[in-house]
């Protein structure tokens, strides 16, 4: 190469990128490929060639997952599990960050020493009280009690939330204050729209991590009804044991909304995972 | 909630001659209490009772079947350190999150300055590698062990079978299931710490470059001299992502394997969840879940340690 012009061999290096990345990135992509493809499949075209295209594209494993399977009912149980449980961790963690703005004094410096602990306990550490307590409040297999289980997130949220609040410029909140707001007033009219980069950034990577939380529905959660979506593919696995094109089909269906949430927030996955990167 | 509109004279004002209540620092403090009480009854409801409790229960033989608890000093403690299958868990967990840990941190590095790179079909290859770590490793794993499957029918083995060779027993043997779920586990993760490489790189002055350039440093010496060192904060945070995250994991190795064979690819978490919630063995699982806990923050305290030191040695 060192006969070659400089920009000849720019162009080169160029195009053994190309060639190099994207030969790596279709490698990688094969079992996305294995999981659409085989959803069109039936067991015995699947057994005989897992990688190979359909010998005749069908759609019934879509017709039959959506007749034996609550998957409707799976995905709003997943999308009110989620969407709740963002909706207070935002609201409580954004409050909490806002009243340690507000005010410096042994108090909230107190606080903050708490809730820094708290972020390193792992979630391992707490999970069998967890399941007695809400055992004896009848809150084991409740979308309630799983929800109320994700509040313990607010405290990561609270981090995230705060760390932005406090390179705000206070002479705004201060300006409202002599013009006569309330403290709560000052939170939700000004300091919470100042705040929308991060609030949606912690938006995004809370729903992600919430929709995809495997751990505590299937600790927590029993009856077929009650079941996330990630949970009803989980099971759909046992269910399945011998058809296999059907359990594809479900992790397609499962797998199609985290796909567009993906397209669509990208950019703020990630922000969220810079600044998220101080999780413990 | 009080109100300061009472007063409105600016902050640094006199307050003589009023009751130290009706003050705007009572009714700061006041307010911003009550913004913290949520926060606070969270942290009380959902970790402080839970945490004394999984402590407590430690020291006990509480069985839940049993009405009378009875202190056993650290028995459960012992019994850990004694159960082999306990002890294999705690093998593969550590094994995983330090296997998972060096080899996804130096793949990444490479796959993020190649990305940072201009070449065609860029932004495909980019999305492509972070979308594998966005799914619900839970499902990533259930695919996986299709694609694995020990059987003649599984995908890897149907092709092995169909070039004339013989089929492995991937998932089916206890070194090779152990390595598979690794593996996959790398797989997932590279492309999202790449990513998070990749907004670390695009943060480095171009100068730096330019001037290495000047220098006639070789590409290798750039990497070396400049990429690295800049790279340490990021490397910093996305070990401690990948170390943490890897002593907790459950949802992978229970999606592939279920913790098979045997216990081979078990986990600590999977171990908590069997013995301190489906066996109801409380104070076993409970003690098991205060050794995780210790040393998980042991972790936490040596990563802050290792963090400020090296941002002292390069700041």
């Amino acid at each position: 190469m060192n006969g070659l012009k400089p920009s000849t061999r720019a162009k080169i290096g160029v195009w053994v990128r190309t060639v190099l990345v994207n030969l790596v990135a279709i490698v990688m992509a094969i079992p996305l490929y294995y999981i659409i493809i085989n959803s069109f499949k039936s067991s015995m075209d699947m057994a005989v060639s897992p990688f190979g295209l359909p010998g005749e594209w069908s759609f019934d494993n879509y017709v039959d997952a959506f007749a034996n399977l609550p998957i409707a009912r799976s995905f709003l149980n997943s999308i009110i599990v989620t969407g709740v449980a963002v909706f207070f961790q935002l609201f409580i963690g954004s409050l909490a960050a806002y009243g340690m703005i507000l005010r410096k004094s042994w108090f909230t410096a107190g606080v903050g020493a708490v809730l820094m602990i708290a972020f390193c306990i792992p979630l391992q550490a707490t999970l069998i009280p967890q399941y007695r307590i809400e055992a004896s409040l009848g809150l084991v297999n409740t979308l309630q009690g799983l929800i109320l289980l994700y509040l313990v997130n607010s405290i990561f949220c609270y981090f995230l939330i705060v760390g932005y609040m406090r390179k705000l410029p206070m002479e705004v909140i201060e300006a409202a204050r002599i013009d006569g707001a309330g403290p709560f007033r000052i939170y939700y009219t000004i300091v919470l729209p100042m705040c929308t980069p991060i609030l949606a950034t912690v938006v995004v990577f809370q729903t992600l991590s919430t929709w995809n939380d495997f751990l505590q529905p299937n600790v927590f959660l029993s009856s077929t009804d009650n079941r996330t979506i990630i949970l009803q593919v989980f099971n759909s696995m046992s269910q399945f044991t011998t058809n296999w094109p059907a359990f594809m089909t479900i992790t397609v269906i499962a797998l199609v909304p985290v796909f567009i949430f993906f397209i669509f927030c990208q950019k703020w996955i990630v922000s969220g995972l810079v600044a998220g990167s101080v999780k413990g | 909630m009080p109100s300061q509109a009472r007063e409105p004279k600016s902050r640094h004002s006199s307050t003589e001659g009023t009751p130290w209540f009706k003050t705007r620092g009572f009714a700061e403090s006041a307010s911003s209490t009550g913004f913290l009480v949520p926060i606070l009854a969270v942290f009380i409801v959902l970790t402080l009772i839970p945490l004394i409790q999984t402590v407590y229960y430690s020291f006990t033989d509480y069985t839940g079947l049993n009405p009378n608890v009875n202190f056993v000093g650290l028995a459960n403690y012992n019994k850990v350190f004694t159960d082999p299958s306990l002890l294999v868990g705690l093998g593969f967990t550590v094994l995983f999150a330090v296997a998972t840990t060096l080899i996804t941190t130096v793949l990444a590095i490479p796959l993020a300055v190649l990305l940072n790179t201009k070449f065609y079909g860029r932004s495909f290859a980019r999305s492509l590698f972070f979308f594998l770590g966005v799914p619900s490793l839970i499902v990533l794993g259930m695919v996986w062990s299709f694609i694995l499957s020990p059987l003649k029918t599984g995908a890897v083995n149907t092709v092995l079978v169909n070039l004339g060779l013989d089929s492995v027993p991937w998932l089916s043997d206890s070194t090779l299931a152990r390595v598979c779920v690794i593996f996959v586990a790398i797989w997932a993760a590279v492309g999202w710490h790449a990513t998070l490489y990749l907004a670390y790189l695009q943060a480095i002055p171009a100068d730096l470059y330019e001037q290495a350039a000047v220098d006639g440093a070789t590409g290798l010496q750039k990497f070396v001299h400049i990429t690295l060192p800049q790279l340490i904060p990021g490397i910093v945070v996305s070990t401690f992502l990948l170390i943490t995250n890897g002593l907790k994991v459950y949802d992978l190795p229970f999606g592939m394997t279920k913790g098979g064979p045997g216990y081979s690819t078990n986990t600590i978490t999977q171990a908590i969840i069997v013995h301190g919630i489906s066996q109801s063995q409380y104070g076993l699982g409970s003690a098991l879940a205060v050794l995780f806990t210790l040393s998980c923050l042991i972790i936490v305290l040596g990563q802050t340690l290792i963090t400020s030191a090296l941002s002292r040695r390069f700041a």
